[in-house]
């Protein structure tokens, strides 16, 4: 385990509603930390919290009380363009639904988070036509979203998510919408670049043979952790009956 | 329970529905204010000038009744697409096919009728104070003009149920030849357009010879006459459409591949407008027209109304003319921003009137000089013996005494014959004002004051005041009709590019929400879509002043010389366009509104 920590979540706490209306409690008190090059899985079943967490560690929501400091940076204190710039520069996303814009080629689309830093476009190109090597998406960057299929479109969401570097990449749900091949190929895809560019992934979801590619998988109920699992040496399969059996148990 | 369901669905976006209420209750009210002075024969035949235009009047209702189908087709997309995710639910839940069809084809038709109706009490109430407030702003008088106009009413809601009646057959058709999947997931998808070289070269040529035909059609309209009108019509229609087709596309497509697309959210945005725009190319094509029509129409109207007084005050040379003028008219004739003043004493006696020769000295009387042609020249004044020749037989000399059947003849006395000469003695002051137009009001009230005085002989007019009254009687209902159109052609012209823009909100909504998850500050954002909407407005605007300066040509016949169509336009396009940069930024302020993602919501 590398010491260098990416992510730091303490005392976490949400709460919806006004004070004087019925009021309910998204997350309770949460406390985790990801380190440098870890890949993390949040697993709960719905309505658990687990969106919710994801959308305080990615500032799309503040947290009614505690703290979320990533690479460094403590997000319950920034502000306006702060937020967007965190966001455009330390985190690159995958979501359930693609998030992609159907006006913009792949290549632009790829391309976005480095045209708002600035970068200059002989250097954005070379970025993209790497990530988009490494991720076998070179002959799809002239095609518009509508052209491709699921398993390619979600395959340019994550170039576009790791164009740029990011201190960590989230994902929610990333293969909810996929079928069982391509959903297969974006995680070991995933694994791929945590392993070669050392790039921490959180990943949310509560499909247990996703949650397999992790290291370490914390099972969140009614706001709180209930339980953590870690895969050392295991193989991906034996870490994947872990997880049902565990999700066999947490539930109860 | 379904027409429940209904009603619930509708009262969820009532915000969408005011819109699409407003916009239809807008266009039906300019349609009856239109159709009212297009119908109304008593109006028409009252205003004599103004029979000249009702043919202009024809064709402008022609045009309207276009733009009406046009707008309602797209009110009734933008309809459609809000209601049609509801309706494939219904169809989901187990309604059948016949059921939701006849809930469609009432609510369309409810809507349109209610809209019509608003639409033509909202045009009565405009006819009656908007009119009203046009006729007193700019001095005039038209007889006959009623806000109450009985076939003006049935024409309006003939025409708008009739639309109505034939959207909601559409719809029906529409709705149930579409699969119940397909009306749920209708989520607004940006097709990417296919472009093929040639067909844009051809489109390209073909456009700007359209507009060739069409402009040399406006400048041709001595020769053409009439059909000059539908002719640029057609052919200005087709080619802004086809050149927008060639041109707008290509140009977004040249700039993409430049690296100022990869700046920011440059690229972003040359996205939206790309297919943005070919969607929006009818639409466009139809807002330049308007935008052309309604500045055309102020120019020409404004144009009548600064031009009248300049070309009048080149008439003669006095502005205007009191006799023996009493305590409250000198009072008045002080207050004139004076250029030239003459007093002379008369003494009328028989058929001749006799003039002291040392006043004419003194203060010689002004000649106006003139060109071959009878252009008007400057004001000069002749020599004592000169005037005795020739000025002595202007007719603006001879007027300032008029017998009951003609002038007086005039004959020039020494100060000492003068002194003893019998007769009635009459004084009479001559006023020239540096601008006609600046001292209206008061030479209004002047003039108020002589002729109640003096009963003057009819068709005699003295003084170029008494001209502008003359050219205002015949021009003053160009004037009119000039200014009316304007303003509701820019109604028109606003409501309709500002709807089909928000219309265009809800599924922007997404994108900018994306954009917000990726981390794209709120500044670059606004800026995005003020961009983007700008060039949306941009785009007819260019085209349609451009249109404008061709389109001037046409009333070259009309404003003949001194009086140039072209003359002063400036002031009146800063105007114009200052008054449609607040509806472009009417529009960009509900965008915002719309699109931008709140940052309290996930």
């Amino acid at each position: 385990m590398t010491t260098n920590t990416v992510v730091s979540v303490s005392d976490l706490e949400k709460t919806y509603g006004k004070p004087n209306e019925r009021q309910y409690t998204a997350l309770k008190g949460l406390n985790f930390t990801v380190a440098a090059g870890e890949f993390v899985g949040i697993m709960g079943a719905s309505g658990s919290g687990k969106t919710t967490l994801l959308n305080m560690l990615s500032t799309l929501d503040t947290p009614t009380k505690g703290n979320v400091v990533v690479n460094g940076h403590d997000v319950t204190q920034m502000r306006g363009n702060q937020l967007a710039d965190f966001r455009a520069q330390e985190v690159g996303f995958i979501f359930q639904d693609f998030n992609l814009l159907e006006s913009l080629t792949a290549e632009e689309n790829i391309g976005l988070p480095l045209a708002l830093k600035g970068t200059p476009s002989k250097v954005m190109d070379q970025a993209i036509h790497e990530v988009a090597e490494t991720l076998s998406i070179a002959d799809l960057l002239q095609k518009y979203p509508a052209e491709l299929s699921g398993g390619q479109k979600q395959r340019v969401a994550a170039a576009r998510a790791i164009v740029h570097h990011p201190a960590i990449l989230m994902g929610d749900e990333p293969t909810g919408a996929l079928d069982s091949t391509s959903a297969r190929e974006l995680l070991d895809l995933l694994t791929t670049i945590n392993e070669r560019q050392q790039m921490s992934v959180l990943l949310v979801t509560h499909d247990p043979f996703s949650a397999s590619f992790c290291q370490r998988i914390l099972f969140i109920k009614d706001g709180q952790i209930g339980s953590e699992l870690r895969r050392g040496d295991q193989d991906r399969r034996e870490f994947y009956q872990q997880v049902l059996n565990e999700l066999g148990t947490f539930n109860e | 329970m379904l027409g429940k369901l209904a009603l619930a669905g509708i009262k969820n976006r009532r915000r969408d529905y005011l819109v699409l209420l407003a916009g239809l209750t807008m266009s039906a009210a300019i349609f009856y204010m239109f159709a009212n002075l297009a119908t109304n024969q008593a109006f028409i035949k009252a205003n004599g000038a103004i029979s000249s235009a009702s043919a202009v009047f024809g064709f402008g209702a022609v045009l309207l009744i276009l733009i009406t189908v046009v707008y309602i087709m797209y009110a009734n997309s933008f309809l459609l697409s809000m209601r049609q995710h509801d309706y494939g639910l219904f169809m989901m839940l187990g309604a059948t096919r016949k059921r939701v069809g006849e809930l469609v084809f009432l609510e369309t038709l409810i809507l349109g009728t209610v809209a019509t109706a608003i639409g033509i009490a909202l045009g009565l109430l405009m006819s009656k104070f908007l009119v009203g407030f046009l006729l007193n702003a700019l001095g005039l008088h038209l007889s006959h003009l009623t806000a109450v106009y009985l076939p003006a009413i049935v024409a309006t809601a003939l025409l708008y149920v009739g639309l109505f009646i034939l959207a909601s057959l559409f719809n029906l058709v529409r709705l149930t030849r579409t699969t119940v999947l397909k009306l749920l997931h209708s989520d607004e998808l940006a097709n990417q357009p296919k472009v093929n070289p040639v067909r844009q070269l051809i489109q390209g040529v073909l456009g700007i010879v359209f507009l060739a035909i069409g402009y040399w059609a406006m400048a041709a309209i001595t020769d053409l006459e009439l059909t000059a009108i539908p002719l640029a019509l057609v052919t200005i229609t087709l080619g802004t459409y086809l050149l927008f087709r060639a041109t707008i596309l290509t140009i977004i497509r040249a700039l993409r591949r430049t690296s100022w697309a990869k700046k920011r959210l440059n690229g972003f945005l040359l996205g939206q407008l790309n297919f943005r725009v070919h969607n929006y190319t009818r639409m466009l094509t139809i807002v330049s027209l308007l935008f052309a029509m309604a500045l055309g129409a102020i120019t020409v109207g404004s144009g009548y109304h600064r031009q009248l007084p300049l070309m009048a005050e080149k008439t003669g040379t006095y502005t205007i003319a009191v006799h023996d003028a009493n305590a409250h008219e000198q009072k008045l004739i002080d207050q004139l921003d004076s250029a030239y003043t003459a007093t002379y004493t008369q003494k009328r006696q028989g058929k001749t009137v006799y003039y002291n020769a040392a006043e004419l000295k003194r203060q010689p009387v002004e000649q106006r000089a003139y060109t071959k042609t009878g252009m008007a020249k400057h004001v000069s004044r002749q020599s004592f013996s000169e005037f005795k020749k020739s000025g002595i037989k202007d007719l603006d000399f001879l007027s300032l005494a008029l017998g009951k059947v003609g002038p007086y003849t005039p004959k020039i006395l020494s100060a000492a014959q003068f002194k003893r000469q019998a007769g009635q003695t009459v004084t009479v002051t001559t006023v020239r004002v540096k601008h006609l137009a600046a001292d209206l009001p008061t030479l209004k009230r002047l003039n108020r004051l002589e002729t109640a005085r003096f009963s003057q002989p009819a068709q005699m007019t003295v003084g170029n005041y008494q001209n502008f009254v003359l050219v205002l009687g015949i021009f003053g209902g160009l004037e009119f009709i000039g200014y009316f159109l304007g303003i509701a052609f820019l109604a028109m012209l606003a409501s309709c590019l500002m709807f089909k823009i928000l219309s265009g909100a809800p599924g922007d909504q997404r994108r900018y929400r994306m954009l917000y998850k990726v981390g794209v500050r709120h500044g670059l954002m606004r800026h995005g879509i003020a961009k983007e909407i700008g060039i949306l407005f941009l785009i007819p605007g260019i085209m349609g002043i451009i249109d404008v300066l061709f389109g001037l040509q046409m009333f070259k016949p009309l404003m003949a010389a001194p009086m140039s169509p072209y003359q002063g336009i400036g002031w009146t396009f800063l105007i114009f366009i200052g008054l449609y940069a607040i509806y472009y930024l009417i529009t960009l302020g509900l965008y915002w509104r719309i699109v931008l993602p709140k940052s309290t919501d996930a």
